[in-house]
């Protein structure tokens, strides 16, 4: 299976909110509602299309306890994107978003694009964070912005697919050096980087997803 | 997808360092794939072998690669725990979990059977048969037991000669306490995580 890309992706966010489930309505689509406590970092991976070109998935899904905080800062290095992750259920896990912001900043390259995710949005009745709380996080500190329910599927596919073609513009207007691998980013085996990319190829695919396809 | 049917033969020998499982040169399957895609994991050395998993009655159930890596050349000792298996949808190995192995203990469970316990301290633990051509078998099995030794007494490294010959009781199966301070349990138990995962169900492997 050949891909033109590899990029590298780190799901961070508090214990409980729901990352390791994200993932695996990502890889698998299934929703199992008792997930093991994510030790170390678990591995997922996907073949995605963006504009045309396979570009293959490989996300870090990490610990959110405090204890292992010290481990996950050294596997933000060479992310190319970061699906920051908290509970509209559980506001705590909003307040604690700027400290996870700061961590990933301070180790990871400058270019890694962020989504900020608010999980759980099958939950409105227990919603704890409004919707334009995380709007306005997001765009003071200019991060994408998505609510998505693990358990419905809902704009998970959009969450991770989002993600990808923000990295996907970034390499094209030149931001990204795909060469190197600190960026997180690799090019697929056989490939031809001259011919499989650059700024003026660029011919936006109407059929793409739309963020906030509206299922939350 | 053919599987390495000729997972590296480890050679007897009784160093003190932990020798990569390549001695012919050639790298082991896990360490290939994480020289194609995970460039960060790339020059870790990586001690790895083949299982099966198995149930506790030792009925098998899948793939399994596991093996233990530095993440830096200073480290003694591996201080990583990485799992591999076959991708449900072409078979290529692939990379699960990298874990610390300070919240990992490994077990020999039986060791008629070349079998290891693998248990993380959040409580869930399988079981790993070693898969190795019959003459090498005892030999790798023997590594990994050396291993397991050593990594839970650190420090007693230089009063043991590694052989062949451990007393391979004294490293078995211990009762499941010594695990959590009431502050990692806490921190482990706050949330909604459940811990009791079925064997078969790892990684959806
Ligand atoms: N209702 C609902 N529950 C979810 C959702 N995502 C995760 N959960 C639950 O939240 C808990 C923690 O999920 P998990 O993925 O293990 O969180 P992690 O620690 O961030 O990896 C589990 O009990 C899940 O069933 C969601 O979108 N909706
Ligand atoms: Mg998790």
């Amino acid at each position: 299976m050949t891909y033109a890309y590899l990029f590298k992706y780190i799901i961070i966010g508090d214990t409980g909110v729901g990352k390791s489930c994200l993932l695996l309505q990502f890889t698998d689509k299934r929703f199992q509602p008792v997930h093991d406590l994510t030790i170390g970092v678990e591995f997922g991976a996907r073949m995605v299309n963006i504009d045309g070109k396979q570009i293959k998935l490989q996300i870090w899904d990490t610990a959110g306890q405090e204890s292992f905080r010290s481990i996950t800062r050294s596997y933000y290095r060479g992310a190319a994107g970061a699906l920051l992750v908290y509970d509209i259920t559980r506001r705590e896990t909003f307040n604690h978003l700027t400290s996870w912001l700061e961590d990933a900043r301070q180790h990871s390259s400058s270019n890694m694009v962020i989504m900020l995710i608010g999980n759980k949005s099958d939950l409105e009745s227990r919603r704890d964070v409004k919707r334009e709380e995380g709007e306005a996080f997001a765009r003071e500190h200019g991060l994408i912005f998505m609510e998505t329910s693990a358990k419905t599927a809902c704009n998970v596919e959009e969450a991770f697919i989002n993600t990808a073609k923000e990295i996907y513009r970034k390499i094209q207007q030149g931001l990204f050096d795909v060469h190197n691998e600190a960026n997180g980013i690799k090019i697929g085996p056989q490939q031809c980087i001259s011919s499989s990319v650059g700024p003026s190829t660029s011919q936006r695919n109407s059929g793409d997803v739309e963020s906030n396809s509206g299922c939350c | 997808m053919k599987r390495g049917r000729t997972p590296k033969p480890a050679q007897g020998r009784a160093e003190r360092t932990l020798v990569p499982a390549c001695p012919t040169g050639r790298p082991g399957r896990l360490q290939r794939h994480l020289s194609g895609e995970f460039d960060q994991l790339r020059d870790f050395p990586i001690f790895e072998s083949n299982f099966v998993q198995v149930t506790r009655l030792g009925e098998v159930a899948n793939k399994v690669t596991m093996g233990v890596a530095a993440s830096s050349p200073a480290l003694e000792l591996p201080d990583l725990l990485l799992l591999a298996g076959p991708a449900k949808e072409n078979g290529h190995l692939q990379l699960f979990g990298l874990f610390p192995l300070q919240f990992v203990q490994l077990f020999v469970h039986d060791e008629s059977r070349w079998q290891l316990k693998v248990k993380f301290r959040t409580g869930r633990a399988f079981y790993l048969q070693l898969r190795a051509p019959r003459e090498t078998l005892d030999r790798e099995f023997g590594q990994w037991v050396r291993l397991l030794y050593r990594l839970r007494f650190p420090s007693a490294q230089g009063s043991v000669p590694f052989t062949q010959e451990y007393p391979a009781q004294d490293w078995e199966e211990q009762d499941d306490d010594e695990d959590l301070t009431p502050e990692e349990e806490e921190e482990l138990r706050t949330m909604e995580a459940r811990l009791n995962p079925q064997a078969s169900e790892l990684w959806g492997l």
